[in-house]
């Protein structure tokens, strides 16, 4: 208990008060401790005996709170100076004794009692010495708010006091009698009644030293002092009246400022009421707390819902009651593991890894989020290695086994990887020597013409293969070419380095068509512009929709290669993929993909063909696929589509990059991919996209730099594109295909035209010696593949 | 599901319930008052009740994180709306919910009907688990909302009131300007009327009085409770801030506060 408060009552109330203290607090420990003190102050009281006897009962029992420490909860507030702009925040009003008209005396005592060093005083300078000058003082400004115009206290401010501007002129010589100067109060002499002011900002208390000392107009002297000029003037002004006319009184806001000043709180608001007290109140009554609660057990309750229809396969279900539990719940731990389980399931790893990981965030021990988050890393580290994306793969395994170190998937998938990368460290290396021995013959144009007559001869044998095989060159519309035979195909890859140049020209277009070579044929040059032309369709255009790279595992025109499993370039393909495979998965997990997308080329082959009107007997084969394709989509569709995605834009971008950083152009997959859908009926793309594959796996090594870009790419890009969404595009897109089949037919033609045409006119010789090369490096891959 | 912590029922029979009760009249809860009480006269009965609900609707307020004036206004709407109403027609601790609810719109602190009953449920049920979203809830819902509107028809729209929170603000402020800053700073005065202002709206007093009265009335108990003495000229401060108030007012703001007091002791 507060000693001096309850003495200072006692004082007031005299005995009749103590009395009921002592009756009403004898329990109270805090009071026993403190009432021989209080006996004393009791009888210093006046002991005037008029005081209401309910009021002083009221004190006894509420003594407790009224003087515990802890009630007065205000703390020693800055004294702010009025803000003399016109936005007052609370109705300054004029200070009371001028309405309660205290008499001169006690009003003056008052001033001397309360002024304190380093207050404002405002003044008008009634003389001038050439010691100092005189004020007449005129209000007190700060929190102190004072009636004394007509106390007639005047104040000496002296010479030193006043700050000089120039050091040779007389300070004085700036002031006039009648000047408002605001000062600060240097000292007070109480017995003598004296006051001196300064002028120096120093002589202010720290909480006013932001108020400008001296002279000051008119409108600037402090509001109650004007307002209580108006009132004395007039006496019809109340006090009343002057606080309704305030803006500050209109205020909305008024009552939380104030409570702000005067240090109320109005969360934790005071009450005498003992079942009030805002201490006693359990945190978890509140509302935000109950709230807080109730949404977790909303949330889990449609967590279990949507397990529930997971369990019974019903994934689109569960997964809006996933998102129900997180609507009602943001970062509910529960829903986040459960939905990232979904996701995985789904083969949106990326998205799955992003709920585990936010649930791991709110929840570290979270043993299922940390389990999943594990299994969908060394899960999405094995597609990323489907990729090629070694070094990223890599860095989830590692992620991985940081998360778990003993998982037995990630340290063998771990050790794996290392293998392949230092293994394709050095077949990039090797490809780079091969490279520079082959770059020389690029330039020669002797072998044109022969070049121009095995394109002929191959689009002679294009055009006959379509008209005659309908069901036998199941990918038609991919290329025409996957039904050619191995001759055909060790053109295709000498045109691999006549795409290189192509791709280079092209670029140089898009900067600047002028700077093209002026050595090559007119003829040449119209070619390359339509075969150009259809590039820039092909990949440029750019709406960052993923939802389509979805779709090109279906339209992919990387399965139409391996339709013809008797094509020694098929087999390499297929050697390709479960290299790949084997690396990222058990051999077993290979072959199951294999057949997987061996159905869905066939679907998609099929309906280039129905759509083509050709071979209706597949139309079953195609419905059944279907069927496989759903199962088993979300594994192929990455892997699916971003081989067949990387072949065909290492291809376009190889010369650019020098093959060192084939997959970068991966990192433009994102733009193109929805354009890619659509135009992947064409032939060249196949074409460019069959020599990219051997290349790509060559030269892998050479490619990580690039990897962590286009992680960062795909990531953003899946993060963005939900299931359904998926799912619906696909199914337009089927059509649209289909569609656009005809079109992309027409096209086909004069594209490949111009592409062979042109691939033919490239160095001969450097192709044979990149097919020697490339054989001999998957004889290695071969080799090696299945040992890791 | 609902027991007032007195015993007396909290009956919360849905919207149906309600409107029926609004509709036809009062039959959903006259019934379901015992008689034990037959003793005490109605009014004081009621007075108590009233207090009790006012309790609550403070508790709530603070558990909501409500400011001041709108737990004065959400009172005030309670106090109004039993001016006239019967506490054997409408279930007072609903009326009280959504006077929350109301208040919390007139006064631009809007409050969630969810937090609103969240906070009520586990008034009545202590330590209860939270409510499910189910029927129940939802019933819930409708009737604070129903209830409301009876509210609002019943006051004739009339639901913003002038507070005295304003007026004890400014005179806290001009009446500290007359007393010594270090014996201001000590006296918890503002903490102390604040609390008596707050506390005031336990009964119907409340709406008995003129603001500036109660504004008065309460720094006048707090400054005579710590026993600061004010500088006194040809009137007194309290004349000075309010034309007409005499001290007999005063008194009697005092006097119906601390009865409030005292009922306190006997309520809880």
């Amino acid at each position: 208990m507060d000693r001096d408060l309850l003495r200072q009552c006692l004082t007031y109330h005299g005995e009749a008060l103590f009395n009921k203290l002592k009756c009403e607090q004898t329990e109270n420990p805090d009071f026993q401790a403190v009432v021989s003190e209080l006996c004393k102050a009791t009888y210093e009281s006046k002991g005037e005996g008029q005081g209401n006897p309910l009021v002083e009962q009221f004190i006894a029992r509420k003594a407790d709170i009224l003087f515990c420490p802890a009630w007065k909860t205000a703390t020693v507030q800055e004294e702010e100076h009025e803000e003399e702009e016109g936005g007052e925040p609370y109705a300054i009003m004029p200070p009371l004794e001028l309405f309660m008209e205290v008499s001169y005396d006690e009003r003056r005592a008052m001033l001397y009692r309360d002024l304190e060093k380093g207050d404002i005083v405002v003044g008008r300078i009634n003389n001038i010495r050439e010691y100092g000058f005189f004020l007449t003082l005129l209000c007190v400004a700060g929190g102190l708010k004072r009636d004394i115009e007509d106390l007639e206290l005047s104040a000496l401010c002296h010479v030193r006091e006043i700050p000089s501007t120039c050091s040779h002129d007389d300070p004085l010589s700036y002031y006039q009698i009648g000047d408002f100067i605001r000062a600060g109060v240097k000292d007070i002499d109480r017995y003598q009644e004296k006051i001196t002011v300064s002028l120096h900002q120093t002589s202010l208390s720290t909480s006013l030293e932001h108020i400008k000392l001296g002279v000051i107009t008119r409108e600037e002297l402090p509001v109650h002092y004007s307002r209580s000029v108006r009132a004395a003037s007039d006496s019809s002004e109340t006090y009343q009246c002057i606080l309704s006319s305030c803006h500050g009184y209109h205020n909305p806001s008024v009552v939380d400022y104030l409570l702000e000043k005067v240090g109320v709180s109005d969360t934790h608001p005071p009450s005498m009421m003992r079942g009030l007290q805002s201490k006693l109140f359990q945190q978890e009554d509140f509302a935000s707390a109950i709230r807080k609660k109730q949404s977790a057990s909303w949330a889990l309750k449609c967590v279990r819902a949507g397990v529930d229809h997971f369990k019974h396969g019903r994934h689109v279900e569960a997964m809006n009651e996933y998102n129900k539990a997180l609507e009602i719940d943001t970062n509910n731990v529960e829903a986040l593991v459960a939905r990232g389980a979904l996701y995985a399931n789904k083969g949106s790893f990326l998205k799955a890894i992003t709920d585990f990981e936010l649930a791991l965030e709110n929840c570290p021990d979270h043993r299922n989020a940390k389990k999943y988050l594990c299994q969908t890393l060394v899960e999405r580290g094995q597609q990323l290695e489907g990729q090629e994306k070694l070094v990223t793969a890599e860095g989830l395994y590692r992620r991985a086994l940081s998360l778990d170190g003993s998982n037995p998937e990630a340290q063998e998938a771990l050790h794996k990887i290392t293998d392949t990368i230092q293994k394709s460290i050095r077949l990039r290396e090797e490809a780079l020597a091969n490279e520079q021995v082959k770059a020389p013959s690029k330039q020669t144009t002797s072998a044109e013409k022969l070049r121009k007559i095995l394109k002929e001869e191959r689009r002679m044998k294009k055009k006959r293969k379509r008209s005659a095989s309908s069901s036998s060159s199941s990918s038609t519309s991919s290329g025409s070419s996957s039904s050619s035979s191995s001759r055909r195909r060790s053109k295709k890859k000498k045109k691999k380095r006549k795409r290189s140049e192509r791709g280079s020209k092209r670029h140089r277009r898009i900067s600047s068509r002028e700077s093209r070579k002026s050595e090559e044929g007119k003829r040449e040059k119209e070619k390359k512009e339509k075969d150009q032309d259809e590039d820039e369709v092909e990949w440029y255009p750019a709406p960052p929709n993923t939802s389509a790279t979805f779709l090109n595992q279906k339209g992919g025109p990387g399965f139409g290669e391996r339709d013809e499993g008797k094509d020694a370039e098929e087999k390499r393909i297929c050697q390709l993929y479960s290299l790949s495979a084997a690396s990222e998965d058990e051999e077993s997990d290979s072959s199951r993909r294999e057949r997987k997308r061996r159905g869905t080329e066939d679907s998609r082959t099929k309906r280039r063909k129905n759509s083509q009107s050709r071979s209706p007997e597949r139309e079953e084969r195609r419905s059944k696929s279907r069927e496989r394709r759903d199962k088993s989509r979300e594994r192929r569709k990455d892997n699916n589509r971003r081989d067949s995605d990387s072949k065909r834009r290492s291809s376009l971008d190889e010369n650019r990059k020098r093959r060192v950083s084939c997959s970068s152009a991966e990192s433009g997959y994102s733009r193109k991919s929805s354009f890619r859908s659509e135009y992947s009926a064409k032939s060249g793309s196949a074409l460019r996209m069959r020599h990219d594959s051997s290349k790509r796996n060559s030269f892998d090594g050479g490619r990580y730099e690039n990897r962590e870009k286009e992680e960062t790419c795909e990531l953003e890009e899946v993060k963005r594109v939900s299931e359904s969404r998926e799912e619906e595009s696909s199914r337009s897109d089927r059509g649209h295909r289909k569609r656009s089949e005809s079109a992309g037919d027409r096209t086909e033609h004069a594209g490949v035209t111009s592409v062979q045409d042109e691939r033919l006119k490239k160095d001969l010789p450097a192709n044979l010696l990149d097919i020697f090369n490339q054989i001999a490096q998957f004889e290695k891959k071969k080799g090696a593949g299945p040992k890791k | 599901m609902f027991g007032s912590p007195s015993g007396g029922p909290w009956d919360m029979e849905g919207p149906s319930s309600l409107l029926s009760a609004t509709q036809t009249g009062p039959l959903w809860l006259a019934n379901k008052r015992e008689s034990s009480r037959d003793a005490e006269s109605d009014s004081a009965r009621d007075t108590k009740t009233h207090f009790r609900v006012c309790r609550f609707i403070m508790e709530t307020g603070v558990k909501l994180g409500m400011r001041s004036v709108p737990v004065a206004t959400a009172c005030v709407l309670y106090h109004r709306f039993f001016e006239h109403g019967s506490m054997r027609v409408y279930e007072p601790y609903l009326v009280a919910m959504s006077c929350v609810y109301l208040a919390g719109k007139v006064e631009e602190q809007h409050l969630r009907t969810r937090d609103i009953i969240n906070v009520s449920h586990r008034y009545f049920n202590s330590g209860s688990a939270p409510l499910e979203c189910d029927k129940e809830f939802w019933d819930l819902r409708d009737s604070v909302v129903q209830c409301e509107l009876l509210i609002l028809r019943q006051l004739n729209f009339h639901v913003s009131f002038e507070h005295p929170h304003k007026y004890l603000l400014h005179y806290l402020l001009s009446v500290k300007s007359l007393v010594n800053r270090h014996a201001w700073s000590r006296t918890p005065i503002a903490e102390t009327s604040w609390a008596l202002l707050r506390d005031c709206y336990h009964g119907a007093m409340c709406i008995h009085h003129k603001p500036q009265h109660i504004a008065i009335a309460t720094l006048y108990l707090a400054l005579n409770s710590y026993g600061v003495e004010l500088p006194v000229g040809e009137k007194e401060w309290w004349q000075v801030l309010c034309e007409y108030v005499t001290k007999a007012d005063i008194d009697a703001v005092i006097s119906d506060l601390l009865q409030l007091y005292d009922m306190e002791a006997k309520c809880i």
